[in-house]
């Protein structure tokens, strides 16, 4: 699955002659009476998990954080809560859900339950440091090469477009292929190909705040460049990286089980969802079940992960005044 | 206006550039050449080598990499190590039929997501807002081939109206064989629909919050026009850039479809000369899609340019 | 206060407006108590700072509150209360009988429709015109609004147009359906002083030829001095008082309105005086608490006594049409605030700091034809052209002009934000390198910077005490805990509690947001600090505090200022050498005392002509300049303010550079004209 990235639209918009450079502040810095009454929380979005806090307070939070916490706990305790071991042949081949077997067994006569129960590991495992890979990786090079700006940010970044002129999937198809599809490189590959999304974000982000007064008081006082970026402009990217890190994490998830589904993904005889799906597709005319617990599993992380992103986004807009007076 | 058209085409060129180089030195490091993958596991080094200075594959790597921009360039794409005949032949089926797939998906899912949109983002926070925005949610949360085989269980297999893959026999018009179409195009729209869906709704909410929106309703119009000749003209400029990029991203969705239904389209023949390694067709397809991609983003930036009088009118 | 109806004069009656919002964060309570009278062909200035609640009680008028809220009290429209108005019946109103002009003219046309049918819209949907007839109707619309080319200028989009030509199409938007009541929200408000006088201009005009009633929100006294014929003054959501406009400023009848009064920087009086600027102390009443039965102004008021915290004032009668809401109105008089001080000159001699000669900045590259090649077709902008200046030490050099006159960008180059292109720039005779990376510590604890905006100097991220700590750390060299003792000190030296320091920007007003900035400046040796528009984003009470803190530092320490802003008054206040830019290049430059008055560069002489003064009976000579800043582009093969000059002689000033004129009464007095100064001199007086 490709990335969905924020479209940067035209060019910047030409000044306006004849207003002066005050009449963009007159909405802001002259309401010296509504000051940002929850500073608090605006506190709290200067950290990450804060940013986590803050989403349970919409409806989408609510329902987003459990669903993905129910994963995750799954995937901690999964091997120990599964009802057999994933590996073992427990039952006869295809036998439809029962109360002995939640979720059927399948072509092999193993328990799907337990299969979909310890796979849950592996994926959540491979997208999330494929996710966290690609962030720190993206966040590194945009930061830098936003603030730096001139030639280097031009081949930086047609570099970075580049690497974006491939879905995803391909990226991934082809460097997997060649290293050879283990979990490691799986967290590698995925890594990689966000690298190029998350960059073209923070170079973005890291754009707009470079201009801010902040930022050449911290110039006038000789601070060095590295101690800019991460400790004056970094704080202040935190809001737009939680939400980009939500996505990106999304869109590992669907990345990981995409190449399982394709036969890259971990190798068998591990459970992984993709593959399980991939391979119920023979009996699906006899035994449909066999493809619907890992489907749902796959499905409810997603949106899961897909309602905390909401969450956070909603989360953003909580905070500040609502009214000019 | 020409000068932007002529920035971007520039900026294309040179990424294209940098994309040629890319797929190159990635198709370079798959390992086991397509000779091996040939002749199979017991073989002698001499035949393999033969193949190799057959194939050229004995070559340094930059004399290749110009031997192929060259060949790009004069339209001579090699011939296909599996299939042993020239890469056009191979491909431009296959392209024909994934384009078919592609415009059909593209066509349900544009309208219908852009007016869900702007119906949503007009009625913010509404019920009916709040059903559709769910509904784009799982959209984009379901993987192609979750949905795809979801659709064959249901489909195929229970209600038994549509078949369960759309394997067809080379050479065949999938035009001819409307049925095969059905399931992959809705699979496809699926996620393409809630994508646009989620821009434009955005878009219209954000474009609603603007000055000139409050200046239309306190000059006494009513709702209506304002929402049709103001907040809509101005949300679809960005929403019909995104579109525009999407063209491309559906290339990615085309992979896991055409293979959910065994379509025989440039995303399965992908899939398949990966595995083959069957490199002209690879690096071609690459190419093709990396074009494309490159394209549809001219489309987009183009299509905003001409209807974003600020930048048509300067 | 008439009876709705009686006077057929009177408009609109609001009688005791109150208007609460219900945020996620707490109650607003933005209007609490508001009443008085529209007439007809009258003006009724609102005036007050930011946060009283003017602009609400302009869009309560409108029936336009967003959220949720509650409003209380009656807005009388003809009879009805528009508070019990359906929406049809709003919308039949909107546009056609009550019409609004806004702030940003930018954002309020629609970017993508041309501006003669955002117009022609008006006339059709509201009165049923035929588009033949709307089109004609709009152009005759487009000249009473003094646009030029009436004809053809509706083909255009918003873009581009100047700002000043985007009011005027809002104002012909608003007029277009001959309403009863023009309700203006700040529209002058972030345009240039010369093209908010021709504003200004048209709204004088449009009293006299519309029948319409206009209310006139503003936060500028002198604004509202040149319009309005009634004045309405407000406070904390209330207002506190209101009286014909002369009355008004003549003989304020209310503590605030004095106080307000005295914290506009005034020229010096004919006895050589000049009143002190200290401010208001305190903050305002705060709009989430609730009504109390007290004076709202009582903590912050030099009259305060028991009564006032026991109960609240209700509107006394305190004159002719004069109300206030104060008991001892009869108390407050004009020197209730500032004291009278004599206007002492800082001493001449004393040895140049900062010196500046042929500064150059460019900003892009010129634009080829073929995009690598080709003819050069379009130039990069011309920012800065060979400006010269010195600032002594101890001095403060004011820098004024309006918008691309260059003075952002003199700040951002000395202060080396931004490298210069060409040009000496030395400090105590030493060269600076043009970018601040490059200097070494010595010079870049010599000069500091104060920015605009207040609420982007800090980072939102990091607590009060970040920024000074390590200025105290890396530019002086003071260890951790001497320089946190020494950041208390200094924020209690700027009139804040050491308190703040472990707090974050974002809970600190906007007044107090640029003291901390202060502090930061002051926060090391600096020879010279550099003030761009450092009080231009303030309330005029809190810019007089900021001021008077910039004016005891500098008699403190001696340091020296480069104080840039676009307000002719404030310039003129704290200046003692004045630079005067237009489009990159010097107009004038010399002495405060002689730059501001005869013999003077014509754009200086239209800029004082331009700038609103708080008084309604001043009439200044009404020098206007037509047209807009040019675009910066061209290279001025004559005079760059041949293009606008009112006093242009003839084409001498389009081919040759006007050569610099020494002035009469001082050797440092430079004025760039074809113009011999004594000629200057006799049209002036």
């Amino acid at each position: 699955m490709a990335n969905q990235d924020r479209l940067e639209l035209g060019p910047p918009q030409p000044a306006d002659s004849g207003v002066m450079a005050s009449q963009a502040v007159t909405g802001t810095a002259r309401t010296g009476l509504l000051r940002t009454t929850n500073a608090r929380a605006t506190a709290a979005l200067g950290s990450l998990l804060g940013q986590f806090r803050l989403a349970l307070r919409t409806p989408a939070g609510r329902i987003g954080l459990p669903l993905v916490l129910l994963h995750l706990i799954i995937a901690l305790a999964g091997p120990w809560l599964a009802p057999y071991a994933p590996t073992a042949f427990v039952g006869s081949q295809l036998e439809p859900p029962s109360w002995q077997f939640l979720m059927g067994t399948d072509q092999f006569g193993r328990d799907i339950l337990s299969r979909v129960m310890s796979g849950a590991g592996s994926i959540i495992a491979v997208s999330v440091a494929g996710a966290a890979l690609g962030i720190a990786l993206g966040t590194l090079v945009g930061m830098a090469s936003g603030y730096k700006g001139g030639r280097t940010d031009e081949v930086v970044m047609r570099v970075m477009d580049g690497l974006m002129s491939f879905p995803s999937l391909l990226m991934a198809l082809l460097v997997l292929t060649s290293l050879g599809a283990n979990a490691a490189n799986i967290v590698l590959t995925i890594g990689v190909v966000f690298t190029a999304p998350v960059s073209r974000v923070m170079r973005s982000i890291t754009l707009s705040l470079k201009t801010q007064e902040f930022v050449q008081s911290a110039r006038m006082r000789g601070e060095p460049v590295p101690y800019i970026i991460f400790r004056e402009i970094l704080p202040n990217t935190l809001p737009v990286l939680a939400v980009e890190g939500s996505v990106r994490l999304s869109y590992a998830i669907l990345l990981a089980s995409s190449l399982g589904f394709l036969g890259l993904g971990v190798q068998p005889p591990s459970p992984d969802w993709g593959l399980m799906i991939s391979e119920s597709r023979r009996f699906i005319v006899v035994a449909p079940w066999v493809a619907l617990a890992p489907a749902v599993a796959v499905a409810t992380l997603i949106v899961g992960v897909n309602l905390l992103t909401d969450g956070i986004r909603q989360a953003r807009t909580l905070p500040r005044e609502g009214t000019q007076v | 206006m020409l000068r932007f058209l002529a920035v971007r085409l520039s900026l294309i060129a040179l990424t294209l550039l940098v994309v040629s180089v890319l797929i190159f030195t990635i198709t370079e490091v798959l390992p086991g050449d397509a000779a091996q993958q040939q002749l199979g596991q017991s073989v002698t080094p001499e035949s393999l080598e033969a193949l190799r200075a057959k194939y050229g594959l004995n070559r340094p790597a930059h004399v290749r990499y110009l031997d192929w921009i060259g060949g790009m360039v004069s339209g001579d794409l090699g011939d296909s190590y599996k299939y042993n005949k020239p890469v056009i032949n191979v491909v431009r089926p296959r392209v024909f039929n994934s384009v078919v797939l592609a415009a059909f998906a593209f066509l349900v899912a544009v309208p219908t997501a852009v007016f869900s949109g702007v119906w949503a983002g007009v009625r913010r926070n509404s019920f009916g807002d709040q059903l559709v925005s769910i509904a784009s949610l799982v959209g984009i949360s379901l993987p192609e081939f979750v949905t795809g085989v979801l659709f064959i269980v249901i489909f195929a297999s229970a209600l038994r109206w549509l078949p369960s893959s759309s394997v067809m026999l080379p050479a065949t018009n999938p035009l001819t064989r409307p049925s095969i179409l059905v399931l992959p195009t809705l699979t496809l729209t699926g996620v393409l629909f809630a994508y646009i869906m989620r821009m434009t709704r955005a878009n219209v909410i954000e474009e609603m919050q603007a000055n000139y929106v409050r200046t239309a309703i306190l000059k006494g119009l009513s709702m209506q026009r304002v929402i049709w000749r103001h907040v809509i003209p101005n949300a679809m400029l960005p929403t019909i850039s995104v579109i525009a990029v999407n063209i491309g991203w559906m290339l990615g969705g085309l992979i896991i479809v055409e293979n959910v239904f065994a379509y025989p389209g440039i995303g399965s023949l992908l899939l398949v000369s990966i595995q083959s390694r069957d490199v002209p067709i690879l690096q071609a397809l690459a190419l093709l899609i990396a074009v494309t991609y490159a394209l549809s983003n001219l489309l987009a930036d183009l299509s905003y340019g001409l209807l974003n009088p600020r930048i048509r009118v300067s | 206060m008439t009876e709705a109806g009686q006077d057929t004069n009177s408009l609109v009656q609001v009688k005791q407006l109150a208007v609460t919002f219900y945020t996620p964060t707490g109650t607003v309570r933005a209007v609490r108590d508001a009443s008085f009278e529209i007439m007809r062909s009258e003006v009724l200035g609102l005036v007050g700072e930011s946060g009283c609640g003017k602009s609400t009680v302009a869009f309560a008028i409108m029936g336009y509150l967003p959220g949720m809220h509650q409003v209380e009290g009656d807005i009388y429209y003809e009879g009805k209360d528009i508070n019990d108005l359906s929406a049809s019946e709003l919308r039949k109103l909107r546009g056609n009988r009550i019409a609004m002009v806004y702030q940003d003219p930018a954002t309020c046309l629609n970017p993508s429709m041309r501006v003669g049918p955002q117009v022609e819209e008006t006339l059709k949907m509201n009165l049923g015109l035929d588009p033949a007839r709307a089109h004609e109707r709009t152009v005759e619309l487009f000249e009473s609004v003094g646009l030029a080319d009436p004809e053809n200028i509706g083909k255009r989009y918003p873009h581009q147009l100047s700002g000043g030509m985007q009011q005027r199409i809002v104002i012909a938007m608003a007029l277009a359906c001959d309403p009863d009541l023009l309700i203006m929200d700040e529209p002058t408000t972030g345009l240039d002083v010369t093209t908010e006088a021709t504003i200004l201009d048209l709204v004088v005009d449009l009293k006299k030829r519309v029948r319409a009633g206009i209310l006139f929100v503003s936060h500028n006294l002198g604004v509202i001095a040149r319009v309005a014929d009634r004045v309405a003054v407000m406070y904390a959501g209330q207002v506190i008082e209101q009286a014909p406009a002369r009355e008004l400023f003549r003989n304020p009848r209310h503590p605030y309105t004095a106080g307000l009064l005295s914290c506009v920087p005034q020229p010096p009086s004919a006895e050589g005086t000049v009143t002190k600027l200290t401010g208001i102390p305190g903050v305002v009443y705060e709009a989430s608490k609730v009504d109390i039965d007290a004076c709202l102004f009582a903590p912050r008021c030099p009259l305060a006594a028991d009564r006032c915290t026991a109960q609240a004032p209700g509107m006394e009668d305190a004159g002719d049409r004069h109300e206030s809401r104060c008991f001892f109105w009869r108390d407050v008089r004009k020197g209730l605030w500032g004291k009278e001080v004599p206007w002492e000159p800082v001493s001449r001699d004393t040895e140049s700091l900062l010196c500046a000669r042929g500064l150059r900045k460019f900003y892009g590259r010129w634009q080829r034809k073929y995009l690598f090649f080709g003819p050069r077709v379009r130039p990069p902008v011309r920012a800065l052209v060979d400006v010269d200046f010195d600032v002594r030490s101890g001095r403060t050099l004011g820098v004024v002009g309006e918008s691309g006159s260059g003075k952002t960008t003199i700040a951002r180059t000395v202060a080396g934000l931004i490298p210069r292109n060409r040009g000496e720039l030395r400090l105590h005779g030493e060269e600076l390198a043009p970018e601040v990376e490059d200097r070494s510590r010595k010079h870049r604890d010599a000069l500091r910077m104060v920015f605009q905006n207040p609420t982007a100097s800090l980072n939102p991220q990091l607590p009060v005490s970040h920024a000074i700590v390590r200025s105290l750390r890396k530019l002086v060299g003071l260890g951790r805990a001497e320089s946190r003792k020494r950041a208390a000190e200094l924020l209690q030296a700027v009139g804040l509690d050491p308190g703040y320091l472990g707090r974050l920007p974002g809970e600190l007003s906007g007044g107090e947001q640029q003291r901390v900035a202060l502090a930061n400046a002051f926060a090391g040796n600096a020879d010279l600090i550099l003030a761009d528009e450092a009080v231009s984003s303030l309330d005029v009470s809190v810019q007089a505090q900021v001021l008077d803190l910039l004016d005891k530092h500098q008699k403190e320490q001696g340091t020296s200022y480069i104080f840039i802003s676009h307000d002719l008054g404030v310039v003129r206040y704290v200046s003692d050498d004045i630079l005067v830019l237009y489009a990159g290049h010097v107009a004038e430059s010399g002495p405060a005392g002689s730059v501001l008055k005869p013999p003077m560069h014509p754009y200086t002489e239209a800029l004082l002509s331009a700038a609103p003064v708080p008084d309604p009976d001043a009439r200044p000579s009404s020098i206007r300049l037509p047209g807009a800043v040019p675009t910066l582009r061209e290279r001025f093969q004559g005079c760059f303010f041949a293009g606008r000059c009112p006093r242009k002689i003839g084409a001498i000033c389009d081919r040759t550079p006007p050569p610099g004129h020494t002035g009469s009464d001082s050797d440092d007095h430079v004025i760039y004209c074809h113009i011999p100064v004594d000629e200057l001199l006799r049209l002036q007086e």
